[in-house]
């Protein structure tokens, strides 16, 4: 059809077993090479390495599953998935009985067990419900938490006074299973909308909006004539540099802030393809909607459910009448896929050029004389950010040319809409209790149960959208398309509350 | 229709019940909280930080709405009371209906309800008892209690579980006013934070409050002692302060606070906040050696203006400390009160010959007389005055918001994960005069796990018929009989 050669790279079974097969060796390689210079085998260090090496393999090898389709595979991966677990609980178990807390004081120590809580979800998502594609999402992301913990600092670190508290534990586990339990109903709406038949054009737009809204964010630290502004790094003390109580020192690395911008504007040129080839649709849709606003706020307020859904099936009737534009602009839509491609090899070049750049040399700051070196360990955000603008566009990919073996391979789309509901309905109490345990830590260390801390403010706005969609569904029976929308707005809510009030709203939560 | 006024009333208050304004509010609080959490909030900003950031007349603007003091402004209050009217509102409106459901439960079904109800099944029996008799071996195996309605025609069973249920929705909502009662009502008209500072063997019972201006304790604090242990690299690994509450002169509490444990006396918790110097002397302990070679060294110890005898002729006094010094134009200014560049500055008397001599520990050139003083003067410790930062709160209303707390768990536990379960079984006659037993059953949530259980009991029912009848001769055997398991 309409669909370009570049899209057909299904690769045969035989060269995915041969490729991940060799990763797999390549990695128990290295690993082995790691364990002989050590000479501790079970350290930390190895318990991790192995469970790296493990997840890999299950990645790859859900990722040939979600690819080929072949049952076969599955098995072997959540057999890794299960050595991975194994390796990653003794390295959690290891951390423990080293630093005499539950591993939750540094982002290291979260990632480690976050990274746990995954494989574990993953796993009673395959067994329990039966989605077996699941590892196919949360294993890179497993993946991508260890080689980050690889980054950063890993030697225990004493905690500092307002630390120490059971609170601090009680706390952060509600947090982190919360946030993962908001994960997986994320990662369940977005295969119910799937199996909704939500056409993929929507979703290159939902991935392109994604992206530029990663590189806005690293933008919002772009500085005059093109640099790019990170924290300073002293790597003697293993810590970031302060300039005073709270307040660190940033440096510019010069060019990269370019660099930046230029693989801003890639990634939004699938959107904006998109854009202008459904634009007949949009404006028509603006201009339809300025006219049925009104009428639709007033059927809002005044309306009962009956006339509700009357009115939505005659509106969608009046849709399809007065529509006037046929889809013509597929060949726009091809582009706009070319171009997603493209963006991907920018988006990995400046991830490149980001480490590289980062990780050698010395900069000048604004703020302060003298030249001072930056590390990777100093920029978790901007990190994660580009390794998860890379991911989900990867994750598109996948759906663009293996939607069919998708759709056959999930739950139906009802059970999917139910499981979310089940979901939200675990994750909800969890994240109550999360707020009234920092709320009482709070009360405990400064002085008030309450203080409207950005990270605080923002716990609150999560409950709100959450409680939101709980009383539409209870109370106004949202199901589907709507519930799933709203799911994945939930989400983005928790992973701003997580990243983004951290990156960009100072506060009380230093700490993480 | 017949009085205006009152249809307004009532369709006001409709409108706030209504789920749409509930909705509405929740979108407006959160609208308003990522306005408090982007723009720069007044109390913890700088204002030279603030005048930095908005021009002028932004500044101005925002200000005079209110947006810079988001949480404490007037109408964002006046939002959550409208949040909190709404809550009631809602309750009030629907608690009626679902305390009848509550209180009453409906137990022998209709006809009109037993047509429309989803799940339900169908089993052919020989006679009324013989059905009853064997639905209520099947419920006991089951686990649940059942009671035999009786109506002057007709007999049925009833059987239910968690009927609680219906009311947690009460309980989530009654937990959300606490909040707000105590928070918003109690704590924001009779709570207060401020900050103290005490020297360790210093009394006080003033509190700097947040808005500048002071208030006077009841009782005093005295700080018998506080202290700063780190860990080997330096980072900081405990605070504390040894604080003793003096009411009416008399020694009332004692507690050794440490941050995460604070001190509480009638409802004033003081909690350890920081820690550091004033850059103030506390003592110096020198050795003062005779500058000719004859005589004994003397070590000495002084305080800020004190006056030590080193000989008959000669006193020495502690004139001035400096904790960060520098020298300009001849004269010696301090830069900061942080201890890191000190100076100190001596008089030594001779009383005999009449003169004083300006000494400079370290010798500052220019300034300093070292050489005309008769002892020289070797530093051997600097103690300098530490404080300990108490940052002082009275919040009553945390009570409230901690039985909130407690309430809301319980509610949200009822509401996602005890679901009210109810079950009817009415034996009828269908429309050839065969006698079957109609069962019912209804959840009010988690339908598909309910789906399961009365398929569950529909097949212990049937069990528990059919040693005595034959089945029904139109249904199948395998599957269950006449069970239509209904979608949603």
């Amino acid at each position: 059809m309409a669909r370009a050669k570049v899209e057909q790279h299904p690769a045969t079974g035989a060269t995915l077993v041969v490729m991940v097969g060799l990763s797999i060796a390549f990695l128990l390689f290295i690993a082995f090479l790691n364990v002989v210079k050590s000479g501790n085998i079970l350290n930390e260090a190895n318990l991790l390495y192995a469970a790296l090496v493990f997840y890999s393999g299950a990645g790859a090898l859900y990722l040939g599953f979600g690819v080929t389709g072949t049952d076969a595979y599955i098995k072997f991966a959540s057999l890794a998935t299960w050595a991975g677990l194994i390796a990653n609980t003794g390295a959690v178990a290891h951390r423990w009985y080293e630093a005499g807390h539950p591993p939750f004081a540094s982002l290291y120590e979260m990632l480690l067990s976050f990274v746990w809580t995954l494989a574990a979800l993953t796993l009673i998502a395959e067994k329990k419900y039966g989605v077996k594609v699941i590892g196919t999402v949360t294993m890179p992301v497993a993946i991508v938490g260890v080689v980050l913990m690889q980054l950063l600092r890993s030697d225990v670190r004493p905690l500092v006074p307002a630390l120490q508290s059971t609170w601090l534990h009680v706390h952060v586990t509600l947090a982190m299973l919360a946030y993962a339990a908001c994960a997986l109903s994320f990662a369940l709406a977005m295969m119910f909308l799937i199996q909704d038949k939500m056409k993929t054009e929507t979703f290159l737009a939902a991935t392109s909006i994604f992206t530029v809204g990663i590189y806005a964010a690293v933008l919002t630290r772009f500085e005059r004539w093109g640099g790019l502004e990170v924290v300073a790094w002293d790597a003697e003390n293993k810590s970031e540099v302060f300039i005073s109580r709270g307040v660190r020192l940033f440096v510019t690395i010069p060019d990269l802030g370019w660099l930046m911008l230029l693989v801003f504007a890639a990634v939004a040129a699938p959107l904006v393809l998109y854009i202008v080839s459904r634009w007949a649709k949009i404006s028509w849709g603006f201009a339809y909607a300025t006219r049925r606003i009104p009428d639709a706020f007033r059927n809002f307020w005044y309306g009962g459910i009956l006339q509700r859904k009357e009115y939505l099936s005659n509106t969608a009737q009046l849709w399809k009448n007065t529509n006037p534009i046929p889809e013509n602009r597929e060949g726009l839509a091809v582009v706009a896929n070319r171009a997603l491609f493209i963006s991907i090899l920018l988006q990995s070049l400046a991830l490149v050029f980001f480490l590289l750049r980062v990780r050698d040399g010395h900069y000048a700051s604004l703020d302060a004389e003298g030249l001072y070196p930056t590390s990777l360990a100093a920029s978790p955000f901007i990190l994660s950010a580009l390794v998860g603008g890379i991911f989900a566009n990867l994750l598109y990919l996948l759906l663009l040319w293996r939607r069919e073996d998708l759709e056959r391979l999930l739950p139906d789309s009802d059970a999917l809409d139910r499981i979310t509901y089940k979901t939200i309905c675990i994750a909800f109490p969890l994240l109550t209790l999360m707020i009234a345990a920092g709320a009482y830590w709070a009360n405990k260390a400064w002085g008030s149960y309450w203080n409207w801390d950005p990270k605080e403010t923002w716990a609150a706005i999560t409950w709100l959208v959450y409680a939101g969609y709980l009383h539409m569904r209870i109370t106004r029976g949202m199901r589907g398309r709507v519930a799933a929308y709203f799911a994945v707005l939930g989400f983005a809510v928790v992973m701003f509350t997580f990243f983004g009030v951290t990156y960009l709203l100072p506060g009380l939560h230093a700490y993480a | 229709m017949a009085h205006p006024l009152r249809s307004a009333v009532r369709k006001s208050w409709q409108t706030l019940s209504s789920i749409k304004t509930g909705v509405v509010l929740i979108i407006l609080v959160i609208i308003f909280s990522i306005a408090g959490t982007v723009i720069l909030q007044r109390p913890i900003t700088d204002p030279d930080d603030m005048q930095r950031a908005y021009s002028p007349a932004m500044l101005h603007f925002l200000d005079s709405t209110g947006l810079t003091d988001v949480f404490h402004s007037y109408w964002f209050v006046a939002l959550l009371l409208f949040v909190s009217l709404s809550i009631i509102a809602a309750s009030v409106q629907r608690f009626p209906n679902a305390w009848r459901y509550f209180s009453r439960p409906y137990k022998s079904p209709d006809e009109g309800f037993r047509r429309a109800l989803p799940i339900q099944a169908q089993i052919a029996i020989t006679d009324e008892e013989q059905g009853l008799g064997a639905a209520e071996r099947a419920f006991r195996h089951m686990h649940l209690k059942s009671e035999r309605i009786v109506r002057t025609d007709s007999f049925s069973l009833f059987s239910e579980r968690n009927r609680i249920s219906e009311m947690a929705v009460y309980i989530v909502h009654a937990s959300l006013l606490l909040f707000f009662l105590g928070y918003f009502v109690v704590d924001a008209i009779y709570g207060w934070r401020g900050f103290m500072m005490l020297n360790p063997g210093s009394t006080s019972d003033k509190i700097e409050m947040r808005s500048g201006t002071t208030r006077t304790l009841p009782f005093s604090i005295r700080c018998d002692g506080t202290g700063e242990e780190t860990y080997t690299d330096g980072t900081p690994k405990r605070w504390w302060s040894k604080l003793v509450v003096l009411d009416q002169q008399r020694e009332a509490a004692r507690k050794e606070i440490v941050v995460n444990d604070p001190l509480v006396y009638h409802g004033v918790r003081f909690y350890q906040a920081s820690y550091g110097r004033t850059g103030k002397l506390e003592r110096l302990l020198l050795n003062a050696v005779p500058a000719n070679g004859n005589g004994a060294t003397q070590e000495i110890s002084l305080s800020e203006h004190q006056i030590v005898s080193l000989d008959p002729d000669t006193k020495v006094q502690l004139a001035e400390f400096i904790p960060d010094f520098v020298v300009q134009d001849g004269h010696v200014y301090a830069r900061s009160n942080d201890v890191v560049n000190p100076a100190v500055h001596m008089i030594v008397t001779l009383a005999k010959e009449n003169r004083a001599v300006n000494v400079w520990l370290p010798e500052i050139p220019g300034i300093a007389e070292n050489a005309s003083s008769p002892y020289k003067f070797e530093p051997k410790e600097l103690k300098t005055e530490v404080f300990t930062g108490l940052e002082v709160s009275h919040e009553p209303g945390q009570w409230a918001v901690w039985a909130g707390v407690i309430l809301m768990a319980i509610g949200l536990t009822f509401v996602f994960y005890v679901v009210h379960v109810r079950y009817w079984v009415v034996p009828i006659q269908d429309a050839r005069g065969n006698h079957m037993l109609w069962v019912g059953g209804a959840a009010n949530r988690n339908r598909d796990a309910f789906e399961h259980s009365f398929k569950r009991l529909v097949e212990q029912i049937q069990k528990e018929v059919r040693p005595t009848t034959a089945v029904g001769p139109e249904k199948p055997a395998e599957s269950i009989p006449g069970t239509t398991v209904a979608g949603r």
